[in-house]
């Protein structure tokens, strides 16, 4: 990559301490169908400079998709005008490197050895087999597949120099069904770097089965229920409750978790990992400060091991940085991968046998809107089925779920087994909550 | 920059193997994001995104691609490639590009953003923080955030079109943060427009913003969880209109009528909502938020008349889903940026003024929930179910407004929704939001009067009564 030295150049010769930038560039194909016929195809070629500096002891961002011969001195004198306007006080730092990096190799050949006809069948197939399905399968209304092979580079003036690289596919398909006057919707993702995971039945067959059951759906009496919620939801509230053990939340005293390091966040069975070197294609070696990722207990037993750090929280806090440095709308924030929840023992036809009666959520909408991450507060749009006499019952629609995430986490009250790894990233099972306000009639 | 002759050479690559129409879209955008906390610079990013995106159609197949690496060699692989998405022979031979004279009506500005010193930006920051801080000893945090940038661009088309537009848009966003007993309240604002800088200081007023943002948050601070249950809901003007944009919005949008999965798909020239409600998409109000002087196809915006006295009378359409169809596109193709194929979209849509006022509909409600501010939402356009959330909401009681309450959520079903609307106000107010769909995230202003709707879900937290 000799071409960047002349970034590396410029900033030195402007007076830019240390200077860090982070190379993407990401291909991806593909293609979609409706009604039989391929109507869109799609080739994608994404590159990203972003670039950071260290300018008079402060932090300057800037990022270009232009490469050209003026984009030095464009990210070079923006890095010294918006180091020169913050006025927070805090750190600047970027990273010299960690001791000891774990790489591994994800990237899987097979995927671009397949050929793209192949692809194209499968996909002709998941169309056909869905509107073989059921008469009351009126359309599918999704029938996509999508391909992506990304690489970066993270190189910064201490000489740092680190490389991944990944792949990865998906399959979506989505159906409308329609029965007298019910109108039903279901969709689904196969997402994986593996091409021999994907079956076409078993696909199919999970949406189909899936959009069929919605149908005589009703809306029950509104009160308090015991309720199920299914693995898919419960990747969206974890997803949204984690957020409150980034130690960014708490040192801006908005998180749930403030002072309960060491302490219960959740009921004690649930036990909870960020495995970011898990082989999956959500696996990372590295952090996007260039801090080296590792596997860790986040909560266990209900007890919360540790806050997600980046190097400036970890600074502030006086502890040393948990990898967990992620890029979000351009700034170092907090993120983290590949979330697993422990499974339990019980199946789900179990869990609901043991409930007797009560409500299992299967999908939530609206959390980006309808949940307030700083009370834990939610009340959302909900899709599910009564559980009556122990077993899956009457399909419940326009419903709402209300609780809070704290509550929410502490009142689960068993764990089922059946884990799967979400298109989301999620590795979790459905969950056994005590108590939650449904609404309905 | 693509030159012209070079712009015919893609074009014609493009349309080599049985493609009837390609266009090329060349976007550079210029954008800078400003973030202060409780008074503090955090960040300042600066961003230049730059890219071209090809696309072809053949009848009711479309291909695309793009790439930020803009040599020739790259580009005109590029064309091929995309072109190649179709085996047939050539049908089209592109004719000679000339440049289309566009009409500015959106971006006067008197002072673009991208002129105005940083020092300045900072100092409109810091009123804005100031007045919110300064409200009650209960805010306990503060965030503004200013966002401006310039996006040029220019398509080409084998209509011979070479269009050529300069959209400049800003924003400024409020969160007020307010603390009591351990219990956290947020409240925002996030006034824009198709503007420069002198939308916020001369066109609105900042303070007056900021101290409505500060005393929302505090009045959180002492409302009620929300009951639940079906009940009358009075829905207040400007940011109201979310849910005619979910509920209605987006199953107007070809993308979704064009082939069947809107609820409406069939329902032109029919009465879908009481004759008190009429609504517009108009894509060329002055300043607006979601305004610009061409669309993402190089098109001429519009203003459609969605809804006439409750009868549905016109769709928000683009080229592509026109053509299924069979109907002329209306200046509603949009795209985030150059990584999307544009697509049927909304700009700005409000329900027009009615015939009541707000008193009158308070009064004549015995019980229900007013939803004076909304937060977000989402809506399947296949089943026109939708969500959305009450940011500040107070119980009616005897016509008249009664406790404040936190924590709603309106359910409900977006023709179901719409035929319930019984009483509309004349205090039309639009408000502006990000709105996120296939061709990406785009700005979009939403509107309305304060309207009443006889009968919604509402769940909140504090159980039925």
């Amino acid at each position: 990559m000799a071409k960047f030295n002349t970034y590396f150049a410029l900033a030195k010769a402007k007076g830019i301490e240390v200077f860090e930038l982070y190379y993407s560039r990401s291909k991806s194909l593909s293609f979609k169908l409706y009604n039989s016929q391929i109507e869109g195809y799609k080739l994608s070629e994404d590159i990203s400079l972003y670039a950071r500096g260290v300018y008079q002891g402060k932090i300057g961002y800037a990022s270009t998709e232009k490469i050209t011969k003026e984009s030095a001195e464009f990210l070079v004198n923006e890095i010294v005008t918006n180091a020169g306007t913050v006025t927070k006080e805090e750190l600047a730092i970027i990273f010299k490197g960690s001791e000891k990096y774990k790489k591994k190799t994800v990237y899987n050949p097979a995927l671009a050895e397949l050929p793209i006809e192949v692809k194209k069948q499968n996909l002709f197939a998941v169309e056909q087999k869905l509107k073989a399905a059921d008469p009351r399968i009126a359309q599918v209304n999704a029938c996509t597949y999508q391909e992506r092979e990304s690489e970066a580079i993270l190189m910064n003036s201490y000489g740092l120099k680190l490389k991944r690289k990944s792949n990865s596919y998906y399959y979506y398909a989505g159906v409308l069904a329609i029965q007298g006057e019910e109108r039903k919707s279901e969709g689904e993702v196969h997402f994986s770097n593996d091409p021999t995971t994907f079956n076409i039945d078993r696909f199919v067959n999970k949406i189909t089965s899936k959009v069929l059951l919605k149908f005589n759906g009703t809306q029950c009496a509104s009160k308090d229920y015991k309720v199920v919620l299914d693995k898919e939801v419960v990747a969206d509230l974890l997803a949204a409750y984690l957020d409150s053990a980034s130690a960014e939340e708490v040192q801006k005293n908005t998180s749930l978790m403030i002072g309960k390091l060491n302490q219960p966040v959740a009921s004690k069975k649930l036990t909870i990992l960020e495995t970011p070197l898990k082989k999956n294609p959500f696996f990372t070696y590295f952090d996007d400060e260039g801090v080296a990722t590792y596997n860790k207990t986040v909560i266990k037993k209900g007890v919360l091991q540790t806050y997600f750090h980046n190097l400036n929280t970890a600074h502030k806090a006086g502890v040393t940085t948990t990898g967990n440095g992620y890029r979000s709308g351009g700034k170092i924030g907090v993120g983290f991968q590949n979330i697993t929840l422990k499974p339990g023992k019980k199946s789900l036809e179990t869990l609901f046998a043991t409930i007797g009666e009560g409500v299992y959520i299967t999908e939530v909408m609206g959390v980006h809107a309808s949940l307030n991450p700083q009370s834990g507060n939610f009340s959302l749009q909900a899709n599910g089925f009564l559980i009556e006499n122990g077993q899956r019952g009457t399909a419940l629609t326009l419903i709402t779920v209300a609780g809070n995430l704290v509550d929410l986490f502490m009142n689960v009250k068993d764990v089922a087994s059946d884990n799967e790894l979400l298109s989301s990233g999620y590795d979790v099972p459905s969950l056994y909550i005590k108590k939650l306000a449904i609404s309905g009639k | 920059m693509i030159s012209k002759t070079l712009a015919s050479v893609l074009l014609s690559e493009a349309t080599a193997f049985g493609a009837d129409f390609a266009e090329i879209y060349l976007e550079d955008t210029l954008s800078s994001n400003l973030s202060m906390e409780n008074g503090k610079i955090e960040e300042r990013i600066s961003t230049n995104g730059y890219g071209v995106g090809v696309r072809v159609l053949k009848g009711l197949q479309s291909a695309y691609g793009y790439t930020s690496d803009l040599s020739k060699k790259s580009l005109i692989k590029l064309a091929q490639d995309v072109g190649k998405a179709f085996s047939g022979e050539r049908v089209l031979t592109p004719p000679p590009l000339s440049k289309v004279k566009v009409k500015e009506t959106i971006n006067l500005s008197a002072r673009p953003a991208e002129v105005v010193s940083v020092t300045e930006k900072v100092a409109l920051l810091t009123l804005a923080n100031d007045t919110m801080a300064s409200y009650d000893k209960r805010i306990v945090r503060t965030n503004v955030y200013l966002s401006d940038m310039v996006k040029k661009v220019t398509i080409f088309n084998t209509l011979g079109r070479q269009v050529e537009d300069t959209r400049r848009r800003a924003r400024l966003y409020m969160i007020a943060v307010a603390a009591e007993n351990g219990k956290f309240e947020t409240a925002g604002e996030g006034p824009g427009a198709s503007d420069g800088f002198d939308f916020f200081t001369e066109k609105i007023k900042i303070q007056e913003m900021a101290l409505e943002t500060a005393k929302s948050a505090i009045t959180l601070l002492g409302a009620a969880e929300c009951p639940s249950g079906k009940m009358p809901v009075v829905i207040g003007n400007g940011f109201g209109g979310v849910i005619f944009h979910e509920a209605c919005g987006h199953p107007f949008e070809a993308s979704a009528v064009s082939k069947k999965l809107s609820v409406f798909w069939d329902k032109l020239g029919k009465q879908v909502a009481n004759p008190v409600v009429s609504a517009v998409d108009d894509g060329t109000i002055p300043f607006g938020w979601g305004s610009t002087n061409v669309d993402d196809e190089g098109f001429p915006t519009q203003r459609v008349q969605l809804i006439k006295d409750g009868v549905l009378t016109n769709f928000m359409i683009d080229q592509f889903n026109g053509r299924r169809m069979n109907v002329e596109h209306n200046g509603h193709s949009r795209r985030q940026n150059y990584k999307f194929e544009p697509t049927s979209r909304m700009t700005n849509t409000y329900i027009e003024n009615g015939p009541h006022t707000v008193e009158q509909i308070i009064a004549a409600t015995s019980y229900g929930l007013y939803a004076k501010k909304m937060g977000g939402g989402s809506v399947n356009p296949a089943t026109g179910e939708f969500n959305f959330a009450v940011s500040e909401g107070y119980m009616i009681r005897d016509g008249k407004i009664a406790e404040p309450v936190k924590g709603a959520a309106l359910v409900g079903k977006g023709d179901e929704t719409l035929s319930k609307i019984d009483m509309v106000a004349n205090d039309l107010a639009r408000a502006q939001g990000m709105c996120g769909a296939a061709s990406g995230s785009i700005p979009t202003d939403v509107g309305q009067p304060t309207i009443r709707v006889t009968e919604i879900t509402v769940g909140g937290r504090r159980g039925g009564q």
